[in-house]
């Protein structure tokens, strides 16, 4: 390795270097803290960050681990959160298979979005992807109307699952630890693609796309399976909010649903694993703590988000990794 | 945004050739407010290699700016210069306090720092100006409409198209026969060279987004009579301009115009035919150009 390392090299991480363990060992901390935060915040707002985070974490398999940048994660949310939804208002399905659904239905929108726009780089497909995400709002909002409801949203009953043992979701604290197990499973399926052959091509693509082209790779494909594996979390995430929510409500569709999992993702820093799971716990608590105070939420976070990009690109845990990887730098070298 | 329809009438509605050619100039006039906007994000992006997503709140602030120029001077015509010119100066600032620090990174910095701004700026225009919408009036010689036999023609939408076309010569004839014009293109071809030869190319780029934020600025301002003034009237702006920009090719001015003018007409008939598709025809026509040309019509090969 030569002596002059740029910051990408820093934060990029190798099967079992140092990143990696501290990746690892910090996404058990945060489980485990996952396990009392129903204790130390409300619930409602713990069962928000827990999907929000899974959402993020879906999100950064695109950005931060393949370098593709979409704003049309809303889409993907929405999807899920609408087929979830669906299913149980029209076929009276269960939640499990309702979650199916919404999987499905994230992967679908992935898929289209995949095929239209795969080749596409960088703002080229922000744009794309923003477009189409923008064109499922619309459609559910009026040509689609008889279906979802518009604008008001499509209501669900009060939701239990009875498989494998029964669970009251209507009961706040049992929906959180619903929610939790599904997520924490959802993060170690991520944290397992992540570390194979393919999530280390993606890695690849992200720092060298030429390169990985030259060895051999299908670039392509590569990056259309991320994208469906964004997708297929995004959508997951979308089920349980709509069964956190009781609804598939059209906001989760509005554009500004993919800007706010880009601003989390980035606070927490997108070249991380745990990164978005932290930037959402920080950014919806910062949330729900200054809308007590003011109505300029928007005004704030605009301000503070372009701080973050000129002072701290990194984000949070990039920027600890970071300071970490500075520390160690002359006894690594 | 919706095209504004005379003929949304109940039941059933005869299709005269009047009604398709007073459709065709709705969409024309539409499609002109498409092209200056989409021009403007398509000479930033040639130029900085930033994708402006504060430009519907650039939009925004252009139709702002009329608002509040026409009320201190009572004129149409200096609220629009006015309007202009304080919309690229505060696009200035904006680039060279903030913009120029992220310039050599990656693409997705600019980006975002654009989508910040574009949450910022809208709820600072909420603060001072309300959430209530402002009307802009029409220019007194624009009022109304002239009549060619059964056809009528709304002034100030012919005046819509007029005002596109000239726009357009003027940034063609500037591009191709100024100085700086033929400077922006090198730069937009390859900058490190421009730099090699002594040309401050820092200000180039500077002039460069002036321009493209004076476009948007113009947009808003020409479309502030049409449609409600409101805080967030830029947001779905951004969306359709980049729809228009994939639609003829990101960076490529003839691109913009064409995609600009065929979204117009897209937008007018489906309002016209089906008005609960409007909004999503738009998407539509872009997934469909997108399937039969990926680079866009105009696109050139390896920019994408």
């Amino acid at each position: 390795m030569s002596a002059k390392q740029n910051t990408q090299e820093v934060t990029a991480y190798k099967p079992y270097s140092w990143q990696a363990i501290l990746e690892f060992r910090a996404m058990w901390v945060l489980l485990a803290l996952g396990l009392v935060l129903p204790f130390v915040i409300s619930k409602p707002l713990a069962t928000e960050i827990m999907i929000y985070a899974l959402f993020a974490l879906a999100f950064n398999l695109m950005l931060g681990h393949t370098g593709i940048i979409s704003f049309g994660h809303a889409g993907y949310l929405g999807a899920g959160a609408y087929a979830g939804a669906m299913v149980v208002y029209y076929g009276g399905v269960g939640v499990w298979v309702s979650l199916l659904a919404a999987m499905a239905g994230g992967t679908v929108i992935a898929v289209l979005i995949g095929l239209l726009a795969v080749k596409r780089k960088g703002a080229y497909f922000a744009m794309i992807s923003l477009a189409i995400a923008q064109m499922l709002y619309f459609l559910a909002l009026s040509p689609f109307k008889r279906w979802t409801d518009g604008e008001d949203s499509l209501k669900l009953p009060p939701l239990s699952v009875d498989f494998p043992f029964h669970i009251d979701l209507s009961d706040q604290l049992s929906l959180y630890y619903f929610v939790f197990v599904i997520v924490a499973l959802a993060v170690l399926v991520q944290w397992r693609i992540l570390s194979s052959p393919f999530g280390h091509a993606l890695k690849g693509i992200r720092e060298n796309e030429d390169r990985i082209r030259a060895c051999g790779f299908n670039i392509t494909r590569i990056k259309f399976l991320s994208i469906v594996y964004s997708g297929l979390f995004s959508g997951l995430a979308g089920g349980l909010l709509a069964i956190y929510l009781g609804a598939a409500s059209i906001t989760i569709l509005f554009w500004m649903t993919s800007g706010i999992v880009v601003m989390q993702t980035v606070l927490g820093g997108t070249h991380t694993f745990m990164g978005p799971f932290i930037g959402t716990a920080v950014f919806l608590y910062l949330r729900n703590a200054i809308s007590n105070y003011t109505d300029r939420w928007e005004m704030w976070v605009g301000a503070m988000f372009m701080a973050l990009i000129l002072l701290f690109p990194e984000g949070i845990w990039g920027t600890v990794m970071q300071k970490i990887g500075e520390r160690r730098r002359p006894s690594a070298s | 945004m919706p095209a504004p329809s005379y003929f949304e009438k109940e039941g059933v509605m005869e299709l005269s050739w009047e009604i398709i050619l007073m459709q065709v100039i709705m969409g024309l006039a539409l499609g002109a407010i498409y092209v200056l906007l989409a021009s403007g994000l398509s000479i930033i992006f040639g130029l900085l290699d930033v994708l402006n997503f504060a430009h519907g709140t650039f939009y925004m602030l252009g139709a702002y700016a009329m608002f509040t120029a026409i009320s201190l001077c009572g004129n149409f015509w200096v609220g629009l210069v006015a309007a202009v010119v304080i919309v690229s100066l505060i696009g200035a600032l904006f680039e060279m306090t903030l913009l120029k620090r992220l310039y050599g990174t990656d693409q997705i910095y600019p980006l975002l720092l654009c989508f910040g701004l574009g949450i910022f700026i809208p709820d600072i225009v909420k603060m001072i100006f309300g959430l209530i919408g402002k009307v802009v009036d029409y220019p007194s010689m624009l009022q109304g409409a002239s009549f060619v036999g059964n056809l009528i023609l709304p002034k100030y939408r012919i005046f819509l198209v007029v005002l596109m076309a000239l726009v357009l010569l003027a940034l063609y004839l500037f591009m191709k026969k100024t100085s700086i014009g033929m400077i922006i293109r090198a730069a937009t071809r390859d900058r490190l060279m421009v730099n090699c030869l002594g040309i401050n190319v820092s200000r180039v780029w500077t002039v460069g987004f002036m321009l493209g934020i004076g476009l948007a600025a113009l947009a808003g301002a020409v479309a502030a009579p049409m449609v409600q003034t409101i805080p967030n009237m830029g947001d779905e702006m951004t969306v359709e301009a980049f729809v228009v920009v994939v639609i003829g090719g990101l960076g490529s001015l003839g691109g913009a115009a064409l995609g600009g003018l065929i979204l117009g007409q897209v937008v007018s008939f489906v309002s016209l035919l089906a008005p609960d598709w409007s909004n999503v025809s738009i998407f539509l026509t872009m997934a469909l150009i997108l399937v039969l040309r990926p680079r866009g019509l105009f696109g050139e090969e390896g920019r994408d």
